[in-house]
């Protein structure tokens, strides 16, 4: 085996940014220092699809698939998270259900649950690119993972995006480009998700004074 | 670009306007922009699927418009007959819609429900033309849910409106998943989802499974056609959606049913095994005794027509059903004979039904009231309605010279000769069946006499009776373009033979090229084409010359109060009612209808002898939904109490659920 290009490196870069940034959202518990590690982490995104645009032999929809990745989830979803952010200031995760420290073991323990399951995938898919997707799943395991876990309405939101990066970096990967029909569709509910989510958080604060999710209990029966 | 494509795509650009136009503009010539850009739609699709049922044939395949299967589209005979029933029931509800949402903007005016309208049309059309299994289900998915958002147009007026919709969304949703399942099953097995691979896979599909598949295919298409037991959401829907929706559905929309278990069992499953058709006779023949049964002691007019759908449905599966048995027999003559009545009948029910509805709309628009007890008299104030409406039921009661006769007719023509090598089944079967025929006609003449001669004779019986006013005229025009298809469809029904004959031989029924069975057919037919045109003649000049007879020999005419038991003045009190007059059958009735009889008397405080008032309430319950349904839902919801704790309000915990299930998957498939 000759030894990898750069691109080749690049996209392995980007995935492991991918990984990194999934974690470090699990990690670090201000909400102020969430957003501009999905920001990092939609980058990344959009430099893997940018990538297998370039190698695409259709390359024209791949690359519009790209630059609308790119728009949403670099521009536009941080821009509605900020607003969110503007909402509660000094939002913290002071006391989430399953401890930092704890999280970040149960991470792991997700990656490899990931791995694991992905190796069918991995072995019938052609394409090199492929033997990343584990990735894309174990960033959809640790979204859920977070969402499950946290209290505050924002984490919950964060948690959502994690998982719709996992899918679409999984869609990427395993297949040879996603269409067009598809992405946009899923790009406007993704959208209109977090547009619902900060609507609510808004409601919330306006009504309990914070954004914790559990004070929703109150509205069960 | 052929004919059949022109127009299609004319029909949906049109009814796509329809509901931009809808969106766009206000509420004075809303529902006119919509009724008549609805209606040349519906026109073009009549055109569309006339020129298929004369043996055009158009296909599409557009695999960039639905994404992962593609949309497939393709017309034939079968296909175009249904379009052609479907697009003309448009182009008349089209017509009506605009006096009938008229000006009000609200109700059935309402921007949303005009926006649909267009839609659910457009909606219709999509399904018969549609050539693969997902394009089948969107189309019908597409049908169930603006249909089920047309029949809460008037959500706010009545409670019984969201029940309406409640049953409606439940019974649907259950039909689609059934055929879900079971088309994408027969898809994954045949080796294709589009028609033409299933076609050519058919033969490798295995007994157990096609039947299963049919199976599945006979709850979601059944259940839509509206055949018991599958029935309880079409009374409601029918009778508390706006009329035109009314008209929509029970003429054109329940027609698709039949002809997803046509295109399903004959055309997809090759045929299949005797039982399956014998399973779907005896459907029809439950249907048709139990609706005709609840029609003639139902007060509400259009929970009548409701009923009389069940009815009509019922009758054309057991045509339909006989079909198959008869082509499992190998008696080509008697099931080319049996499909050709079922079809028919189809196209007469679509007919007489949206006049008849159309007819109820108008009533129901004029006095507030669908009560038929509360009407009456209605002959002198609504007499364009009152004509029509009882045209219609002349048809819907299949007495001569109405359509209704014509294929009912045709019908017990296929039962009664069920040929001497017919097996035991068909033997046993083909004069039950007769019977059934018989019972449904006769009971149905007693419910259609009801409707007309309480409803809109005598005198009336309620204060908006009294001042009721006709309708606009786009709502006359709209039922006379409805006569004039059931007097048509009367007079000169022969002129659908070729379609006829030209779909069994599709569906393989009539053996390709064999030219003895289709001259037999077109000879057997020839009897019944040339008939309905004498017997039309033969009454009119029979009531014709008993009239000039009478004028010319009897005594003179003079006038003379009724008689009146010496009581005073005759009073509306002293008529016939809806219910007084179905009181009879009713009592014949009693064990299957086990109406709810409560008389309230008040004695005077003097004496309990005499007697100060009686109260007298009625009910006549849904016995197959009382015996069927509430134990289910009774069940689910103390199921649905018992795993409530499971749901305790933390978002957390439902998170929490989400992630535990994919995890075990993701376990699972990989100690697996």
């Amino acid at each position: 085996m000759h030894g990898a290009t750069w691109v080749e490196q690049a996209f392995n870069l980007a995935c492991g940014l991918l990984l990194l940034t999934a974690v470090g959202a699990l990690w670090r518990r201000e909400t102020s220092a969430l957003i501009p590690i999905l920001t990092v982490q939609g980058g990344a995104l959009t430099a893997i699809a940018v990538m297998l645009a370039a190698g695409h032999p259709d390359g024209g929809q791949a690359v519009l698939v790209a630059v609308v990745v790119g728009l949403l989830k670099v521009v536009i979803i941080p821009l509605l998270l900020r607003r969110v952010h503007r909402l509660v200031r000094n939002a913290r995760e002071t006391r989430p259900l399953v401890n930092v420290a704890t999280s970040l073991l149960a991470a792991a323990g997700l990656c490899l649950l990931a791995y694991a399951a992905a190796r069918p995938l991995v072995a019938v898919a052609e394409s090199p690119t492929a033997r990343a997707t584990p990735v894309g799943l174990s960033l959809v395991l640790i979204g859920f993972f977070l969402a499950a876990t946290r209290h505050r309405a924002i984490s919950q939101i964060v948690g959502l995006l994690l998982i719709d990066n996992g899918i679409a970096a999984t869609a990427f990967l395993a297949t040879d480009g996603v269409p067009l029909i598809v992405e946009l569709g899923v790009c406007a509910d993704l959208v209109l998700a977090v547009l619902v989510l900060q609507v609510l958080t808004a409601r919330m604060v306006h009504t309990f004074g914070d954004g914790d999710l559990d004070d929703l209990r109150e509205l069960h029966d | 670009m052929n004919v059949v494509a022109a127009s299609l795509s004319a029909a949906g650009g049109l009814a796509v306007a329809g509901a931009i136009s809808a969106v766009l503009f206000g509420r004075s010539v809303r529902a006119a922009l919509v009724g008549l850009l609805t209606a040349p739609a519906g026109a073009a699709a009549a055109v569309a699927g006339a020129a298929a049922a004369g043996g055009v044939s158009w296909s599409l395949a557009a695999p960039y418009l639905l994404p992962l299967t593609g949309v497939e589209l393709a017309v034939d005979p079968l296909s175009g007959w249904f379009l052609l029933l479907i697009g003309a029931v448009t182009a008349v509800t089209g017509v009506y819609t605009v006096g009938y949402a008229g000006r009000q903007g609200h109700g059935p005016g309402a921007r949303p429900s005009l926006v649909l309208l267009p839609l659910f049309a457009a909606s219709l059309m999509l399904v018969p033309v549609a050539a693969s299994v997902p394009t089948l289900l969107v189309g019908w998915e597409l049908m169930a849910v603006t249909s089920l958002l047309l029949v809460l147009t008037e959500h706010r007026h009545a409670p019984a409106v969201r029940d309406a919709g409640i049953w409606y969304a439940a019974l649907t949703q259950l039909g689609f998943v059934a055929l879900l399942i079971g088309l994408v099953w027969l898809a994954g097995t045949a080796g294709g989802p589009s028609f033409a691979a299933i076609r050519a896979g058919a033969r490798d599909v295995d007994a157990a499974t096609a039947s299963v598949v049919f199976l599945l295919g006979l709850i979601g298409f059944a259940g839509k056609a509206g055949a018991v037991p599958l029935h309880p959401w079409l009374p409601r829907a029918h009778a508390e959606s706006p009329s035109h929706v009314s008209a929509l559905m029970s003429a054109a929309m329940v027609k698709l049913g039949v002809y997803g278990l046509l295109r399903l069992g004959f055309d997809l499953l090759g045929g299949g095994a005797p039982w399956w058709w014998l399973l779907l006779a005896a459907v029809g023949a439950i249907s048709a005794l139990y609706g005709i049964t609840q029609a003639a002691v139902a007060r509400d007019i259009k929970r009548m027509l409701a009923f009389s759908t069940s009815e009509n449905v019922g009758l054309i599966l057991l045509g339909v059903g006989f079909a198959g048995m008869y082509a499992q027999a190998g008696n080509s003559t008697a099931a080319v004979l049996a499909l050709a009545a079922a079809l028919l009948h189809a196209a007469n029910h679509g007919a007489f039904k949206a006049l008849l509805f159309a007819g109820a709309g108008s009533v129901v628009r004029a006095t507030g009231t669908r009560d038929m007890d509360r009407l009456g008299g209605l002959v002198r104030t609504m007499p364009a309605t009152t004509v029509l409406f009882a045209g219609g039921a002349l048809a819907a009661a299949a007495l001569p010279p109405g359509n209704g006769f014509v294929s009912e007719w045709l019908l017990l023509q296929s039962l009664l000769h069920p040929g001497p090598d017919a097996g035991p089944m068909l033997t046993i079967a083909a004069p039950i069946a007769v019977a059934v025929v018989a019972a449904t006609a006769g009971i149905g003449v007693a419910t259609y006499v009801k409707a007309v001669g309480t409803g809109f004779l005598a005198r009336p019986r309620s204060d908006r009776a009294a001042t009721a006013r006709e309708s606009p005229p786009s709502m006359v025009v709209a039922m006379v373009l409805a006569g004039l298809a059931c007097v048509a469809l009367a007079v000169v029904p022969g002129l659908t033979i070729p379609v006829l004959s030209r779909i069994a031989g599709d569906l393989r029924l009539a053996p390709p090229g064999g030219t003895v069975a289709a001259s037999t057919f077109a000879l057997r037919v020839e009897a019944a084409t040339l008939w309905p045109l004498w017997t039309v003649v033969g009454i009119v000049a029979g009531t014709a010359a008993v009239a000039v007879a009478a004028r010319a020999l009897g005594r003179a005419r003079r006038r003379a109060p009724a008689w009146d038991c010496g009581g005073g003045p005759l009073t509306e009190r002293m008529e016939y009612t809806a219910t007084s007059f179905a009181e009879p059958l009713q009592r014949v009735f009693d064990n299957v209808l086990a109406p709810e009889r409560d008389v309230d008397v008040t004695h005077a405080d003097e004496s309990r002898y005499h007697v100060a008032a009686i109260r007298f309430h009625q009910r006549i319950p849904d016995r197959v939904e009382n015996r069927i349904y509430r134990p289910l839902v009774t069940a689910l919801r103390s199921l649905g109490e018992r795993v409530r704790p499971l749901a305790n309000g933390s978002v957390h915990r439902y998170l929490g659920y989400m992630l535990v299930a994919l995890l075990a998957v993701l376990v699972v498939g990989v100690l697996r």
